[in-house]
């Protein structure tokens, strides 16, 4: 029954911790997408033109492996807790 | 208002350093002298600081607990001496799958460990006592081991002498800092693309909402103006 309700809970919080770092690390490449082009615009810059460029940076972060990288917040903390129980016990 | 957030700070600290100091793993060399196991009843007032029953089985008001009887070196603490010898009692239980995080399920074969080291007779025998807690005798509460080995002793020391380093504490304390430190860096990051530019725009918003009404009230008190007399 304990176990049930640490997958439960433990799952539910991993939840809402991989949604916090998804939209962090989000908002970190639009930032950093708006600072490149703000530092060096290229020749004719439009607000439009600086918009399709954030917007398809956007589109390949979405497709990346950085992304991908984020869901390793559901696979190490159970590994962790394989390991402390071998450990211990 | 200063000086109340000052004194909700200091306590908070107070708790979080109490709560760590209690959960983290301490390590003591101590001497096993022998194992018993105790009925117990719990009250209200020290049932929070047992863990549950074995792994598996069914929680009642009442059961036993075992407890490792030792005779414990000198512990310390951030690099000072406090105490001296002397004995001490380790309660076995299994912390089971929730809190605290030792995932402990082997309290038999601890305590089976723990009565294959009985010393009693010189030479001592001394083994390394891992273990959380506190030993509180006023409300009859003891650490709980965790696991017990026994010491491997470098050249030319006496296992008295050994005093093993917490890596353990170290990785923890660290990853802890890290989080914390993540943490504060999402919530900045929140604040300063979610929440300022959303407080800007309200802002925004109020200041022409406010030129626009003394704008309007420019107009009125202009036309009213135009009735008075030059």
């Amino acid at each position: 029954m304990q176990f049930v309700r640490l997958v439960v809970f433990g799952f539910l919080i991993l939840s809402v911790i991989y949604l916090c770092i998804t939209l962090y690390s989000r908002s970190i490449r639009r930032e950093k997408l708006e600072d490149e082009w703000d530092e060096n615009p290229p020749e004719g810059a439009t607000p439009d033109k600086r918009a399709a460029f954030i917007k398809d940076g956007m589109t390949k972060y979405e497709s990346g492996l950085r992304k991908k990288l984020i869901l390793l917040v559901f696979i190490i903390p159970p590994l962790v807790v394989g390991t402390i129980i071998y450990f211990i016990n | 208002m200063r000086n109340i957030r000052r004194v909700l700070r200091i306590a908070l600290f107070l708790i979080i350093g109490l709560w760590l100091h209690y959960v983290m793993p301490q390590r003591d060399i101590a001497r096993v002298t022998s194992t018993e196991i105790i009925r117990t009843d719990f009250s209200s007032l020290n049932r929070m600081f047992y863990a549950q029953a074995d792994s598996g089985t069914v929680e009642n008001p009442t059961r036993d607990l075992r407890l490792v009887n030792t005779e414990r070196k000198a512990t310390y603490l951030f690099g000072l001496i406090r105490g001296n010898n002397e004995t001490m009692v380790f309660r076995n239980e299994d912390t089971g799958w929730i809190y605290p995080p030792y995932f402990k399920f082997d309290s038999s074969d601890l305590q089976a460990e723990a009565a294959a080291a009985i010393s009693t007779t010189e030479p001592y025998e001394w083994v390394v006592v891992t273990h959380y807690g506190w030993r509180l005798r006023w409300a009859s509460i003891y650490p709980n081991a965790v696991s017990i080995r026994t010491i491997e002793v470098p050249e030319g020391q006496s296992p008295e002498d050994y005093r093993p380093f917490p890596w353990v504490n170290l990785i923890i304390y660290a990853l802890l800092i890290a989080g914390l430190l993540f943490v504060r860096a999402m919530w900045r990051q929140f604040r300063e693309r979610t929440v300022d530019p959303l407080a800007d725009k309200v802002g925004d918003q109020y200041d022409h909402v406010s030129a626009d009404l003394s704008e309007r009230k420019g107009r009125i008190s202009r036309w009213l103006g135009t009735w008075r007399k030059k």
